[in-house]
């Protein structure tokens, strides 16, 4: 994404409802250029998004290729409040002691996260927010 | 080529929340946004007007990616991938008058005029609906 400016600052809804223990949607492409969908755990702090996965799965590949991505998060009250953030990947981060993942399964299910599976290795995403649109601001 | 889906994706698009459809914008980006939607006859259909931005990328590619998650149980979730086979004008409003009554149980509250029914056929299903494919 050519151009990025500072990133701006998300309002004080979307900090409120990203401070929900909901999924956040995100969507990266895949080689032919078609849309992926996933549900993620993330964590906003510091003004990024932060997001965690096993290497070898498909979003986490789409994402370092193309480093953009775009986030939705949905007030599950109220779905047509909506916040939908276009974000730029910034660091990927390795999780070789699960730290991160720890933190973000206490968020989401007050415990640390399973045993990792023998060849599994987990990856921190920081992205930073480039632009917001949607019903909440 | 379109699919058939399962009996149990049959019925989780039976359960009322909305679609998460992801569209691609000219600049490469995806466009992503809550709407309603509702499977029938094979095929998905949503519902909007001519100006929305996801519309026009649609026209220009009519590849079109649906998440559907329960919003109380977020590990029930399917993706979608699917395309535009069609749109068509909705006159008088009534297919949005219909999803309306499918999500709130009246009658669309809002102007009935320049709305659109886009008909999407599935090509490919994964997630934790259906198995992770």
């Amino acid at each position: 994404m050519a151009g990025v400016k500072k990133a701006p600052a998300l309002t004080a809804a979307v900090q409120k409802l990203a401070a929900l223990p909901i999924l956040v949607t995100i969507a990266t492409k895949r080689t032919d250029g078609s849309v992926q969908l996933n549900p993620v755990w993330f964590e906003l702090k510091d003004g990024y998004i932060w997001l965690n996965s096993n290497t070898s799965r498909t979003w986490p590949k789409n994402l370092q290729r193309d480093r953009d991505v775009t986030m939705l998060l949905v007030d599950p009250k109220t779905p047509d409040r909506y916040a939908q953030i276009r974000g730029r990947l910034v660091s990927m981060i390795p999780d070789p002691a699960h730290e991160f993942i720890d933190r973000l399964a206490h968020r989401y299910t007050g415990k640390t996260f399973r045993e990792l599976e023998p060849d599994e290795h987990r990856v921190t995403f920081k992205v930073q927010p480039v632009a917001v649109t949607g019903q909440m601001i | 080529m379109a699919i058939q889906l399962s009996k149990k994706m049959q019925d989780f698009t039976q359960e009322v929340f909305p679609a998460i459809i992801g569209t691609n914008r000219k600049d490469g980006s995806v466009e992503v946004v809550p709407v309603w939607f509702e499977f029938k006859d094979g095929s998905f259909w949503i519902n909007g007007g001519t100006t929305r931005g996801w519309f026009k990328h649609l026209q220009r590619d009519p590849r079109i990616t649906l998440l559907l998650i329960d919003p109380k149980q977020m590990f029930r979730w399917a993706q979608v991938e699917g395309r535009m086979i069609d749109w068509a004008e909705d006159p008088g409003g009534e297919h949005i008058n219909h999803l309306s009554h499918r999500y709130f149980g009246r009658d669309y509250q809002n102007p009935r005029t320049g709305r659109i029914k886009i008909q999407i056929e599935p090509l490919r299903v994964t997630g934790a609906i259906d198995g992770w494919g």
